[in-house]
């Protein structure tokens, strides 16, 4: 679905970005990349958006090479990319307006542009604010409009560049289940950031290090990695937690680390077995 | 909230919903024909007119005070340098001052000139989704051969809703930079000159960044800059027909009057 092969990018500077990195997304994948600042994944999303041009090797988006200008509409089209700052991704006055500016983009006709902005607006539940100024709204809200603004273009892969880093826990939560839940309606999820915690049902998980993959794998065997404490990253709480408990003797399966509820259900029903 | 002047008011009127291009357009030759008219029937005549137009749209009174009100200052020094300083008989003297008649009369000519352009605007602002009315411009302007300006009618509406979206952030911009300065030791009161460095130059670099996050995500959603559609269905009904044929009468009939 979208393949990177040997991609290499390095800043105007020089600093490299990106050195040599082989990728491949399936479809349907959710796949988490986590990295510190300056580890080249913000560049990695705008490689695999193809808002920029790999120096070396090529990015190949369901078959079409990102360098051949002829084929960008068709790869927007296909690939959708939110930021972190959802101030800065509003074109619109209103939320319906700036939904609208994607379709638009795409020389959608004015009723397919409607249809368009009302089924991102139930996907996101924003319809009570359809005539609101973007801006009015609140951090999540604002966010949740910026993903809309790209779902309405209905994209089959959609890229989150750290979209919660700038909300509070709670609206990042509930971001977080919007797009859980247009994974399980299919689509290809691509979800960058710097907390392991939202990363615990991802299909794949992808450390990132000085524009190499360090680590790649599923998450249990990620967590488990005893290099990814040495890579600078904290475990997320829940995992520590199970892992220390193992030391104890006591098991708790990778399942049950999910949610705090699920973790505390496991313990009273061990505490009651003994 | 305090809304702002000339802010759009949804509604269903009948000038709601007429074409935003027919309105810009009576709002285009109205202005014209307020600096044309030099009787005070003409004036009247006009009133009425934008009387009846202002009922039709049921807009409640207040959008058309707020629209004039900041102005209101600006108009009445318009109308007393017309009454002091044109010469004429003088009904008056106030030391060396002398109000003339005649310049009563140019004053208050000018005064109500300048309302009624107001007056006009905010109809249409009021009336007409600020997008609808760029798209309206862009459509009229998409034959003028703008490709030697080196831009293209859509360009030209994406920017002018660019610029009425990103206008509040710049203000936010320049409030969160005084504040960051001022935390710092700046003083802007005692130091004027030396703070405009010191606000300038971060609030410049933000708003360059804020600009190329903002172009990178129009670009992500397939922005091109070459021709794009509107979610605004543009058509010229019957209505916008017989409102432009009524107010072509009625430029006729306070043309000759």
């Amino acid at each position: 679905m979208i393949r990177l092969e040997k991609v290499s990018y390095s800043y105007p500077d020089g600093t490299p970005a990106l050195e040599n990195l082989n990728l491949v997304i399936k479809k349907g994948e959710f796949i988490g990349i986590i990295g510190k600042n300056g580890s080249g994944k913000s560049t990695l999303a705008l490689q695999l958006s193809g808002l920029l041009k790999p120096q070396a090797g090529r990015v190949m988006i369901r078959g079409m090479d990102t360098r051949d200008p002829s084929k960008l509409p068709e790869i927007r089209k296909f690939v959708g990319i939110v930021f972190q700052n959802p101030e800065t991704q509003f074109v619109g006055r209103t939320v319906e307006e700036d939904l609208a500016f994607g379709p638009e983009n795409l020389c959608f006709s004015p009723m397919e542009i409607r249809k368009c902005v009302d089924m991102a607006l139930a996907e996101t539940g924003l319809e009570k604010y359809r005539h609101r100024s973007p801006k009015t709204l609140s951090g999540g809200q604002g966010q949740c409009s910026a993903l809309a603004g790209v779902l309405a273009m209905r994209p089959e892969c959609l890229i989150f560049d750290e979209v919660t880093s700038m909300l509070d826990p709670e609206s990042g939560i509930s971001v977080m289940e919007i797009i859980k839940k247009l994974h399980r309606k299919g689509k290809t999820i691509v979800y960058i950031t710097h907390n392991l915690e939202e990363l615990h049902d991802a299909d794949r998980i992808i450390v990132m290090e000085k524009g190499k993959v360090m680590l790649e794998g599923e998450p249990k065997s990620i967590f488990s990695d005893i290099s990814l404490k040495t890579l600078g990253f904290d475990l997320p709480s829940l995992i520590e937690l199970a892992e220390t408990l193992k030391t104890h003797g006591v098991i708790i399966p990778w399942e049950k680390t999910a949610s705090p509820q699920s973790f505390a259900e496991e313990i009273c029903q061990l505490f009651l077995k003994t | 909230m305090q809304e702002p002047v000339f802010s759009y008011v949804p509604g269903a009127s009948i000038i709601h919903r007429l074409d935003p291009r027919t309105k810009v357009t009576a709002v285009m030759l109205l202005g014209i024909l307020t600096f044309r008219i030099d009787n005070f029937a003409g004036i009247v005549a006009l009133f009425a007119f934008f009387f009846v137009l202002a009922l039709l749209s049921g807009l409640p009174v207040k959008v058309f005070l707020r629209a004039v009100k900041p102005m209101m200052l600006f108009i009445f020094f318009i109308f007393l340098t017309q009454m002091f300083f044109t010469d004429g008989r003088p009904f008056a003297s106030y030391w060396i001052l002398q109000p003339s008649l005649e310049g009563l009369e140019k004053g208050l000519k000018l005064a109500a000139r300048f309302i009624f352009l107001l007056l006009f605007a905010a109809l249409l602002t009021a009336s007409t989704d600020p997008s609808a009315i760029t798209c309206g411009v862009e459509r009229m302007v998409r034959p003028l051969p703008l490709r030697w300006l080196g831009i293209s009618s859509f360009e030209l509406a994406t920017m002018m809703n660019i610029s009425i979206a990103f206008f509040p952030l710049l203000f936010e911009r320049v409030e969160r930079t005084k504040a960051a300065q001022t935390a710092r030791g700046m003083d802007f009161v005692k130091n004027p000159l030396r703070s405009i460095p010191a606000l300038a130059i971060p609030l410049l670099r933000g708003i360059i960044r804020d600009a190329e996050e903002l172009a990178l995500a129009m670009e992500g959603r397939g922005y091109q800059g070459s021709r794009r559609t509107s979610i605004h269905e543009l058509s010229m009904h019957k209505n916008d027909w017989r409102a432009l044929f009524m107010l072509a009468l009625f430029i006729l009939f306070i043309l000759i009057l």
